[in-house]
């Protein structure tokens, strides 16, 4: 039974974080130019996209925001005429910014509380990878603590520490059949923390140009005591016993370049570069506190390894934002994202594949000190055909996501 | 404006539901082209022995029947013109047929098998020979599935084979006044079908092989030679396509890969006789055509050896069975190395003829023995490890011969892929997913 229960590593959760229902969502600005904008907005969302940045700020701000990310994906095995589609569900990121300090001087502080990825996708356990994955969700909080300085009026640097707490939560259909043919079923649920940094640089000649340049590093989650439980056949219990497990998810660093520079005294044109260090992510490892072995001369539960042979990715976006009015803006933007996944290694968790994206925003003044921000995205995870190299899962994925977004500053 | 301003919940809440239903993902993944169809479906029949019929566990009973593979074909032959598939299941009320094993218990991470023998379709026995069980007749006139297990190729024009005194499973098939002579060949053959799938050969292959090849005046567990078979295919074939049907033929598997050969081995003897014995035993001795010897691990036995509480038992001089020279395995019990390469080499030698055959026809080959090659080295379907492996492996069933459902549902793509590439036909294949394998308590 090792290879049949090769289990429970098949699914990792560190896709989904990583890709798949990844929508940045943290700024509703950037979100309404498909997450370009990391040079022309100055507010407390830079916390998050370039922490060197918000130090330009005239005030303070705080700001809350929440997206309903809408994320169905779509498979049809290769030659069937059925398709079978991901569980309608509507996850929730949000975030918190605020920024503290004093007006006009060389420092700024702040905090950021997001959800940097995350999200469900649910297959359930009727369909044709119903042994590689039925649902998996996963609920990551990012809380960053950041120091902003200015070092002459046109260049600033700063940076953050950031603390991760993530939850995962995965279950599967393991083929071993109870005597109504029902198969079996494993679940795994942990919360794991993690650290790392975002440090930033930013340049900027008044309605000429401005370039930001911020390195995002890479967070490593560990997870030390999930929990996993299994449904067996009575006669298999004692070689599934609910147990626990530790695993480590890296989250890849990433060097993102942005540029914003105004076309007229009304618009202004954003275009972000994003290089993700996707190949260290080679592996995944399960660690079972409790392994056993030597049923029917095999070994049902063994700690787990499995390839995931990560390429480098890189996004690219562009918007453009729009100032009608003193109360109102506009924007709009699009982007391209290059897949990090090897077609032989796209599993059903995030059935990824490069990826379209476009949005549309606003930001509407309801007073001096309070702003109404809104965007909408919608992404394509393009069509992809595969045949994967560790399940043998062969066919098509699709992928659609749609992601209205809203927040509200106040300022002072 | 004030109608508008009472209004503004209402209008909010349907923009936002609209909203909300207007992103609402949905996906069209664009369906198969489907081609001009050239093939015939509308009276699909199975010829072929056990593994048509979807007998499973030691047993023919009627979820076995309905999982066969011929079913799920003509199942997926139904959106292109295919017609009623009639199997000749047994009733409800005798659901277990001949009945099979069960596994009823795991022990020290062994398997305890168990007969199930409730629900029987037993009517009585011939000439009272309990070895010797018939079955209630299946009532129906036209049969799509003829699988019958234990038929063989080289009795595939033997008359009396209908008969109580020949195969009880093709005997429940034929009508009461079904003349004695009726060959397979002949009922299989005028069933006025337009497409035919044939699985045929097998039998006369491991019948020899699950027998230890030994010397036997058991037809059954004759070894066919390729002379025969060429004949007997090339007959049956002709019968088959008399009026010009597409078929599908298969290949036959290398029979000793299969579990029933594969699960006892010669280390594993010697680790349970050391056990036993409380002290180190270096070798199993076996009965072979050239003598006895002690056997290597290239020596495959016979999956009910493990059970037969043989090993180790003194005979009459007080020589332990097996693990003596003077008391060997005997030659039944074991497949010995020549044996293994003789049996290997008669499955590729038919296979060549099976495939120029079926070239000659201009019929589809469903290339079952690459199949079971690639279950016997392992490997993984939508995320199931499949193997060879005994209960564990997924594909075959407790009789260590014949499969699971699941193998079953794969063994069914291996004959649609056979035809789609054939025929250019675009026969959807089965989610084996849906169907088990070897259930556990």
């Amino acid at each position: 039974m090792k290879k049949l229960l090769l289990t429970i590593l098949l699914a990792s959760p560190t896709l989904l974080f990583a890709q798949g229902s990844q929508v940045n969502t943290q700024g509703i600005k950037a979100l309404g130019m498909a997450g370009a904008g990391s040079a022309l907005f100055v507010d407390e969302t830079s916390i998050f996209y370039n922490p060197g940045v918000f130090v330009n700020m005239k005030g303070n701000a705080i700001s809350a925001g929440a997206t309903a990310v809408m994320y169905r994906s779509a498979f049809r095995e290769q030659g069937s005429f059925e398709q079978y589609n991901t569980k309608f569900k509507i996850s929730p990121p949000f975030s918190v910014f605020a920024t503290f300090g004093p007006k006009d001087t060389w420092w700024k502080a702040g905090i950021g509380i997001y959800t940097p990825y995350g999200g469900s996708v649910d297959w359930g356990t009727e369909w044709p990878g119903k042994y590689e994955l039925n649902h998996l969700s996963m609920r990551a909080i990012y809380i960053q603590p950041s120091l902003s300085f200015k070092l002459t009026d046109n260049f600033s640097f700063g940076g953050g520490f950031v603390y991760n707490v993530g939850s995962v939560d995965l279950g599967r259909s393991i083929p071993v059949f109870d005597s109504n043919g029902q198969a079996g079923a494993a679940k795994l649920t942990g919360v794991g923390t993690g650290t790392g940094y975002n440090v930033g640089i930013y340049y900027h000649l008044e309605d000429a140009i401005a370039i930001s340049l911020s390195y995002r590093s890479k967070v490593n989650t560990k997870v030390t005591d999930g929990d996993a439980e299994f449904t067996v056949p009575s006669a298999l219990a004692a070689s599934f016993p609910k147990t626990n497990f530790s695993a480590e998810l890296p989250l890849p660093s990433s060097f993102n370049v942005g540029v914003a520079i105004p076309l007229s005294s009304q618009v202004d044109l954003a275009v972000d570069g994003t290089f993700i260090n996707y190949d260290i992510y080679k592996s995944l490892t399960f660690n079972y506190k409790h392994n056993t072995d030597d049923i029917i001369g095999d070994d049902p539960l063994e700690d787990t390894y499995q390839d995931k042979k990560y390429l480098n990715a890189f996004s690219g976006k562009v918007g453009v934002n729009y100032k009608p009015s003193t109360t109102l803006q506009l924007r709009a933007g699009a982007g391209y994202v290059v897949t990090p996944v090897r077609a032989e290694y796209v599993y059903a968790e995030t059935p990824d594949n490069n990826r379209v994206m476009a949005s549309l925003g606003f930001t509407y003044a309801l007073s001096s000190k309070l702003d109404l921000n809104g965007a909408y995205t919608f992404q394509r995870i393009l069509q992809r055909t595969v045949t994967n190299t560790v399940t043998g899962l062969n066919g098509t994925f699709k992928t659609n996501i749609h992601a209205p977004g809203i927040s509200l500053t106040y300022k002072w | 404006m004030k109608l508008f301003n009472n209004n503004i919940k209402v209008y909010a809440a349907v923009a936002a539901i609209s909203l909300v239903a207007a992103c609402k993902p949905s996906i069209e993944i664009d369906e198969p082209k489907v081609t001009t169809q050239q093939v015939d479906f509308s009276k699909y029949i199975a010829v072929g022995n056990s593994l048509t019929a979807g007998y499973a566990d030691g047993g023919l009973y009627l979820e076995g029947q309905v999982n066969s593979f011929p079913n799920m074909i003509a199942d997926k032959m139904k959106r292109f013109g295919g017609g009623e598939f009639i199997t000749p299941y047994f009733s409800e009320s005798q659901h277990n047929g001949s009945g099979y094993l069960r596994l009823t218990a795991l022990v020290n991470g062994q398997p305890v098998l168990e007969p199930v023998t409730t629900a029987l379709a037993i009517r009585g026995f011939y000439n009272n020979n309990p070895e010797k069980p018939l079955y209630t007749k299946f009532t129906g006139t036209a049969i799509n599935n003829l699988g019958v297990p234990g038929m063989r190729l080289d009795m595939s024009e033997m008359p009396g084979l209908g008969t109580v005194a020949g195969n009880p499973y093709f005997e429940r098939l034929l009508p009461d006044n079904a003349s004695p002579l009726t060959t397979y060949q002949s009922y299989a053959s005028n069933q006025n079908h337009t497409f035919f799938s044939f699985g045929l050969g097998n039998n006369d292959v491991l019948g020899y092989a699950l027998n230890g090849a030994a010397p036997t005046l058991d037809p059954t567990k004759a070894l066919i030679s390729e002379a025969t078979f060429t004949e007997k295919y090339t007959n049956f074939i002709n019968a088959l396509t008399a009026n010009q049907q597409k078929g599908v033929v298969s290949t036959i598997p290398d029979v000793t890969a299969i579990p029933y050969l594969t699960t006892v081995t010669n280390q594993a003897l010697l680790a349970a006789a050391t056990a036993a014995a409380g002290m180190p035993i270096s070798a199993i001795f076996i009965e072979t055509k050239s003598g006895t010897r002690p056997a290597t691990d290239k020596d495959l036995f016979v999956l009910p050896f493990s059970s037969s509480g043989l090993l180790g038992k003194p005979n009459a001089l007080g020589y332990p069975y097996g693990l003596d020279p003077r008391n060997p395995v005997e030659d039944k019990f074991v497949l010995d190395a020549n044996e293994v390469i003789e049996v290997q080499n008669r499955v590729i030698a038919l296979n060549k003829v099976i495939i120029t055959i079926a070239a000659s026809k201009n019929l589809a080959v469903a290339d079952v023995y690459s199949f079971f090659n690639k279950v016997k080295t392992g490997y993984n379907y939508n995320g199931i490890a499949i193997s060879n492996k005994f209960i564990t492996g997924n594909a075959f069933s407790l009789d260590g011969v014949h499969l699971t459902p699941m193998g079953y549902a794969i063994m069914a793509n291996i004959f649609i892929d056979g035809i789609n590439s054939k025929y250019g036909t675009n026969l959807e294949k089965v989610d084996a997913t849906l169907y088990h394998g070897v259930l556990l308590p």
